[in-house]
């Protein structure tokens, strides 16, 4: 899919723009139709702060799938993010709970909040570093390794919540971080994080080496492993920065609702791929863009909230969601066929 | 696979991994039976008091196994190919809602068990025109249609009701109930006998029979398939539908051992496949299977979830089944080099 071309300079390849920009303008093209088009079809859609919701609805998964994305262009999967929200969040709680509760489900280990969330993130990066081990070191394919490591996560998460949650004896600071609004706006802290997130993805993914490096070993392993690149460190690395924005988004979420719930985060992973997949980050590797992830988002969040204000029934979510990436995935490949040809 | 068969002629080593690879299955399932029997079991009364290997408890464990049973063996042929179908879970509960739908509005039994299997037909091929026709990958196209076939599900119930049950307006016949619980012969039920015979007619498929001769050469390598005349893609077509097949069977088993039509009860049933199928030694990048070992896989799953539930509370199974999944893909990555080395 993606060619030598790529990594040239623009300057050798002429002006023309190159596949994957091509690719991420008909993903915001596409976006921006359908807002217009819901728009046009349901009174009061068009409203800029309904365009505002889109974004801070969905700021847990958007942030889930930076990681995944990148996971993604480096040709591998990482389903475990629903898995490690989960554990995360149902960490925070436990760690944060005071000791001697009524019953077992309310005393925890009692750290201070600060330390609580520390210790949420070691749990967090312990389930990365288990999915690099069995990708990196034992070659086994990830998407068998993760869809292990997320039952491994969330089972982990049910047996400190016995399959339901913990939300008593809590500090009031638990609370602080889910909750906090920024710049005296009703913007919460974790829509800001998922902003910065983004810019950050975005500058490593064009401007420096670790990201032009992900997108090598995505499109050609071997070369990349010839030309000298560490490639089982790397993406070591990046199974561990998954982890790492999946640990944040769970402590965030667990502090949101004041609770650690241990079916929090079901199917997440599966959304945060269907995402990538709607902004056109290829499953092969070596192609796509976070900013072309955030305006997938953008389509599903439309789509879903159009049929909701069609009044469908709930139960059609899942059909819209077939049919979109269906019809992303067709698209892709089709226009990207009838350009090179 | 290929140098595993020139290495296992020479040294004793090699031949003794054969032998471990070929057989270590059995011994499994019969360590596991015996610790089973062996454990103090006294805790719950789900057997009769502190025997694993008493007659009821066999039958129940076995009438319970009866959809997973069904599938895993079409599903082990699918991998020996080389391609996955994650959409195993949402076909069995779509065939088992339309199954209950046929049976509540008075349509008798064999009409209603021969149009949920052409349903599965349906579902496979839809699979199959995805992944072959339109070249979509086997992950995504499979993830869009566990998206669709769910959704489908849900809308066939209608709202405010979780599943097709009996109610005041219309009774399950007798019959719908029978075929998954009641005993024919030896006290099993005739869903059970439906899974031993479809995995006799796989085992002597694979053995004997040009499908499994041919899934194993495009799972082994794919062009030299094609270049020797074998047409990989209607090989791959037919096993899709197969599995969809079988999946149909899953859900009519299912649906008849709970006497109810539910939209959700083939959740979760894609990770277990995969997990029973990597447990009986099934490479994931294909070309390496037998349909029995994962029949035994199947048998060694069912026992200890069920065994389990007499020792730790029920919300440790995610945790136990995950790891069972890496272990058994950790396992396999051993045994393969220990072959090939």
């Amino acid at each position: 899919m993606t060619s030598v071309a790529d990594f040239l300079p623009q300057k050798e390849t002429g002006r023309r723009m190159s596949d994957e920009s091509f690719i991420t303008l008909l993903v915001v093209g596409v976006a921006i139709g359908l807002f217009l088009l819901a728009s046009a079809v349901l009174p009061n859609f068009f409203q800029f702060q309904n365009l505002v919701n889109l974004v801070t609805n969905n700021w847990a998964v958007i942030s889930l799938g930076i990681g995944v994305s990148f996971l993604l262009v480096s040709g591998n999967f990482d389903l475990s993010v629903g898995g490690v929200v989960a554990l995360s969040g149902v960490l925070s709680v436990y760690f944060a709970q005071a000791v001697g509760g009524a019953n077992p489900l309310s005393s925890g280990l009692g750290m201070p909040y600060v330390l609580a969330i520390i210790c949420a993130m070691g749990g967090a990066l312990a389930i990365g570093a288990l999915n690099a081990l069995f990708v990196v070191r034992f070659k086994i394919p990830s998407i068998i390794v993760t869809l292990g490591t997320m039952m491994v996560a969330r089972g982990v998460a049910q047996v400190i919540t016995h399959g339901s949650q913990r939300n008593t004896n809590l500090p009031d600071s638990f609370g602080f971080l889910g909750n906090l609004t920024m710049f005296g706006t009703s913007i919460k802290l974790p829509v800001v994080l998922m902003v910065v997130l983004l810019l950050v993805a975005v500058f490593i993914e064009k401007k420096m080496v670790f990201g032009r490096v992900t997108y090598w070993i995505g499109s050609n392993p071997v070369a990349a492993t010839l030309s000298g690149i560490n490639r089982g460190w790397h993406v070591t690395k990046l199974y561990l920065f998954s982890a790492a924005i999946a640990g944040a988004v769970g402590i965030l979420l667990a502090s949101e609702f004041k609770s650690g719930f241990s079916n929090r985060g079901l199917l997440m992973e599966f959304d945060a791929l269907v995402i990538a997949l709607l902004g056109g980050v290829a499953i092969a590797g070596g192609f796509g863009s976070v900013i072309g992830m955030f305006f997938g988002a953008i389509i599903l969040a439309v789509v879903t909230s159009a049929a909701t204000g069609l009044v469908l029934s709930p139960d059609w979510q899942f059909i819209l969601k077939a049919i979109a990436v269906f019809l992303a995935i067709m698209a892709q490949t089709w226009a990207l066929a009838l350009r090179n040809r | 696979m290929a140098n595993m068969i020139e290495n296992s002629q020479s040294s004793l080593g090699s031949s003794v991994a054969k032998f471990l690879r070929e057989y270590y299955i059995y011994f499994v399932l019969v360590a596991v039976v015996v610790l089973l029997a062996s454990a103090n079991l006294d805790r719950f009364d789900l057997f009769e008091r502190g025997n694993f290997l008493n007659e009821r408890n066999i039958i129940n464990i076995l009438r319970i196994s009866a959809p997973l049973l069904v599938i895993c063996g079409a599903f082990t042929l699918l991998m020996v190919s080389g391609y996955i179908d994650l959409s195993v879970g949402s076909a069995m509960s779509l065939s088992a809602v339309v199954y209950a739908m046929l049976a509540i509005n008075g349509v008798p039994f064999l009409p209603a068990f021969l149009i949920t299997v052409c349903v599965g037909v349906l579902l496979g091929a839809i699979n199959g025109f995805l992944v072959v026709r339109l070249k979509i990958t086997p992950v995504i196209a499979t993830l869009i249609t566990l998206s669709l076939y769910k959704g489908v599900a849900l809308l066939l119930v209608e709202d405010g009701v979780s599943a097709i049950k009996s109610s005041a307006l219309a009774k399950m016949p007798k019959w719908f109930n029978d075929y998954g619980r009641d005993g024919t012969l030896l006290n099993l039920p005739a869903a059970f006998w439906m899974a031993v015979a479809v995995t006799v007619l796989l085992v002597i498929v694979q053995r004997r029979g040009v499908l499994g001769k041919y899934a194993a050469a495009t799972g082994g390598n794919p062009t030299a398939a094609k270049l020797s005349g074998i047409n990989t893609g209607r090989v791959v077509f037919l096993l899709y539908v197969l599995v969809g097949v079988t999946a149909a069977l899953a859900g009519i088993a299912r649906s008849s051992f709970m006497s109810l039509g539910d939209p959700l009860s083939g959740d979760g049933m894609e990770l277990t496949t995969i997990l029973v199928v990597l447990l009986g030694g099934t490479a994931f990048s294909g070309g390496e299977g037998k349909v029995l070992r994962s029949f035994c896989g199947a048998l060694i799953i069912m026992s200890l979830t069920v065994g389990m539930l007499t020792i730790v509370p029920a919300y440790y199974q995610t945790l136990v089944l995950g790891a069972a999944l890496l272990i058994a893909a950790a396992s396999n990555h051993l045994v393969s080099r220990k072959g090939t080395s």
